[in-house]
């Protein structure tokens, strides 16, 4: 591709569109008129459309294939009934594949597959809130965002080269430098790519709002996840003696959690029809994710966030700490290992294993820092215990040799 | 009048270029005689591009030019004595399992990579200087190789666009342009590009790789069109059958002479 092409690629509609996307504040999309544009068993109709899937269906050969996924059947039989709940009239075509990567993200794919992020189970308090993040991304088949967007593009990149090259023709004829008006125009037209974006953005909260209410999830979900995004990114942020990064609006892709949070905490209460019950369905949720709650707490604790991982566990200690969670806290400041987080983290497995749910490593760590502390008989009492709930560990002979010295 | 005219025709007649760069294991021989081939599935797309230049992927004409590009290589490939088998899909080797030729397409996509990177792109690595191509698909390679009694393995990939009305129009206002001292002769946006990797299953290694790059940087001119019949076999013969024997033995080879 030349430069002018890469150009021409973020390129389009000029200052007109600069003026359009500076300043006026972007009004709240109305759950009610979200209707989905497409209907079940959708496939593509267009020319343009028909190429992109054709592109996704290579895509999705190789997200199916990949290593990162988690393949317990399950975990990704629970997630399938999900989307089969708020994926409104395509919930039988949306696929969901659940990938190993211990971060807040989930993607939905132009054909109605999506990718949702091991970190984004547990971080979601309940089913409702899991549910909210599923719609959104519902959504995004549902109004035919990808296409839309991809749309955009192409008609705004050709506004621009027709406008660019014309301004030159006619600056030429004249005897006039355009060029400073076509950079001008260059940037309005980024801006104005930007904006529709966060339009479709707007869209899939407030579509994913009534799809979660007409479900009959507790539609408020969707506002307390945004909630917790943005609290547990200022402690990361804190943590690290920065703040958290906010993108100045006119250059984002999304819209500000902030305001995303408002708005759908005001589209939540609009969606509530009076009379009818919501539910979040925590002990659904919980029974769920038991399995494989201890693998995603460690892979949190071990990305060494303190701020985040702080936060994740003290978010989930609100329904009620247990054993994993105290053994976790104790792990972020054994592996932060600063002056002092010795401390923190022995108090951590110790207040681990006062529940019955705590992990044999909790009892093992739990040994470890007594013997630190030179209390060698409680030590071996500890580790004990952590011998009979794990007796093949592999530093089984490594701990009884402790004990016996 | 006539001088301008002139500078356009040059500016066009240079703006037009085919360009192959080929690199071998220095004791690489092309495959001859009695040899089985396995190409794996090639990657093949077909887009328009729009006036504002951004590449649209075409279905149909993916399609048709996949079933070209298969096609003339076959043909080609039949003028070399070759026996070869060209898997459709990733099950269609027999005894073989998807997952195992996935693995190996992606074990295949990260050594291409780098060489691109170290080849092609410029950075270049002091320890592979003077060897030729020094990169190996390792012991996966080889065990298919048993498995399959295949020799070689390739790797294709094919890239093509063309210019849509609207890209063309634009450019013909480029080149009105150049009346009023405005002159865009060449906007660009369309041709080809293929590279093609031949791994030789009986040692893992990566014996031969071409890149191939057909453009033309006036929109409108086509240098090539995988879509028909002789656009494919053009792709096939300046991608596949000019390979040059590795650097020793062609140093034998002109000693023996």
């Amino acid at each position: 591709m030349s430069a002018l092409t890469r150009r021409a690629m973020l390129g389009g509609s000029g200052a007109l569109a600069l003026s359009l996307a500076t300043g006026v504040a972007e009004a709240r999309i109305l759950p009610k008129d979200m209707f989905p544009l497409i209907g079940p068993g959708y496939r593509a109709v267009d020319q343009d459309e028909k190429g992109l899937w054709q592109q996704m269906e290579r895509v999705e050969e190789e997200v199916a294939g990949s290593n990162l996924l988690i393949k317990d059947a399950r975990l990704t039989g629970y997630l399938g009934d999900l989307i089969g709940r708020v994926g409104g009239p395509a919930a039988k075509d949306m696929r969901i594949y659940l990938a190993r990567i211990p971060e807040f993200n989930a993607v939905m794919f132009p054909t109605g597959f999506a990718v949702i992020f091991s970190g984004l189970l547990l971080r979601m308090r309940n089913e409702a809130q899991l549910a909210g993040v599923v719609a959104h991304e519902s959504a995004h088949f549902l109004r035919k965002h990808q296409l839309r967007q991809w749309r955009d593009m192409r008609r705004k990149s050709d506004i621009f080269s027709i406008l660019a090259m014309g301004a030159g023709v006619a600056g030429g004829a004249a005897g006039i430098y355009a060029g400073d008006l076509v950079q001008l125009a260059q940037l309005g037209t980024i801006l104005s790519l930007l904006k529709y974006n966060r339009t479709l953005e707007a869209e899939a909260d407030a579509m994913g709002v009534r799809l979660l209410a007409e479900a009959g999830y507790d539609p408020t979900g969707m506002s307390e996840t945004w909630q917790q995004l943005i609290a547990e990114l200022d402690l990361s942020a804190k943590y690290r003696r920065k703040k958290r990064e906010r993108d100045f609006s006119l250059f984002s892709t999304h819209p500000a959690p902030e305001s995303r949070m408002k708005d759908l905490r005001i589209s939540a209460a609009e969606a509530k029809v009076p009379g009818r019950a919501y539910d979040s369905y925590r002990d659904r949720y919980l029974v769920a994710l038991a399995s494989i709650r201890p693998t995603l707490l460690d892979d949190q604790v071990k990305l060494n966030d303190p701020g985040a991982s702080q936060y994740v566990i003290n978010t989930l200690a609100k329904d009620g700490w247990n054993g994993l969670l105290r053994f976790h806290e104790g792990e972020i400041w054994r592996l932060r290992n600063r002056k002092g987080d010795d401390v923190r983290a022995a108090q951590g497995y110790a207040a681990a294993i006062l529940y019955p749910d705590a992990p044999a490593d909790a009892w093992r760590w739990h040994g470890i820092m007594l013997m630190k502390q030179g209390r060698s008989a409680e030590a071996r009492a500890a580790f004990a215990h952590y011998l009979k709930m794990a007796p093949n560990a592999p530093d089984a002979p490594f701990v009884r040799q402790m004990m016996a010295s | 009048m006539r001088r301008l005219g002139i500078a356009l025709i040059a500016s066009v007649a240079l703006a037009g270029c085919v360009q192959t760069r080929q690199y071998a294991d220095v004791e690489f021989t092309p495959p001859q005689g009695d040899y089985k081939l396995l190409v794996m599935r090639p990657d093949v797309t077909v887009g328009s591009v729009t006036t504002g230049g951004l590449v649209e992927p075409r279905a149909d004409w993916t399609e048709t030019a996949r079933t070209k590009l298969l096609a003339a290589l076959r043909a080609q490939q039949a003028s070399r004595g070759g026996n070869v088998l060209i898997l459709n899909r990733r099950d269609s080797l027999p005894g073989v399992d998807a997952d195992t030729i996935a693995e190996l397409e992606r074990l295949h996509y990260a050594v291409g990579s780098s060489i691109a990177l170290h080849r092609y792109s410029g950075a270049y690595l002091p320890t592979k200087r003077n060897k030729g191509l020094d990169w190996t698909l390792g012991e996966d390679a080889v065990a298919l190789g048993r498995r399959t009694g295949y020799d070689y393995a390739l790797f294709l990939h094919a890239e093509d666009s063309f210019a849509s009305t609207g890209r063309v129009a634009l450019q013909v206002l480029g080149v009105a342009g150049c009346l009023v001292g405005f002159c865009a002769p060449n906007i660009g946006g369309a041709g080809q590009f293929a590279y093609a990797s031949l791994v030789d299953l009986r040692t893992g290694e990566v014996v031969w790789f071409n890149v191939l790059q057909a453009g033309s940087q006036v929109a409108g001119i086509k240098m090539g069109d995988i879509r028909t019949d002789a656009g494919a076999a053009q792709m096939v013969d300046r991608l596949l059958d000019r390979m040059k024997p590795g650097r020793e033995v062609r140093r034998r080879q002109k000693a023996a002479r």
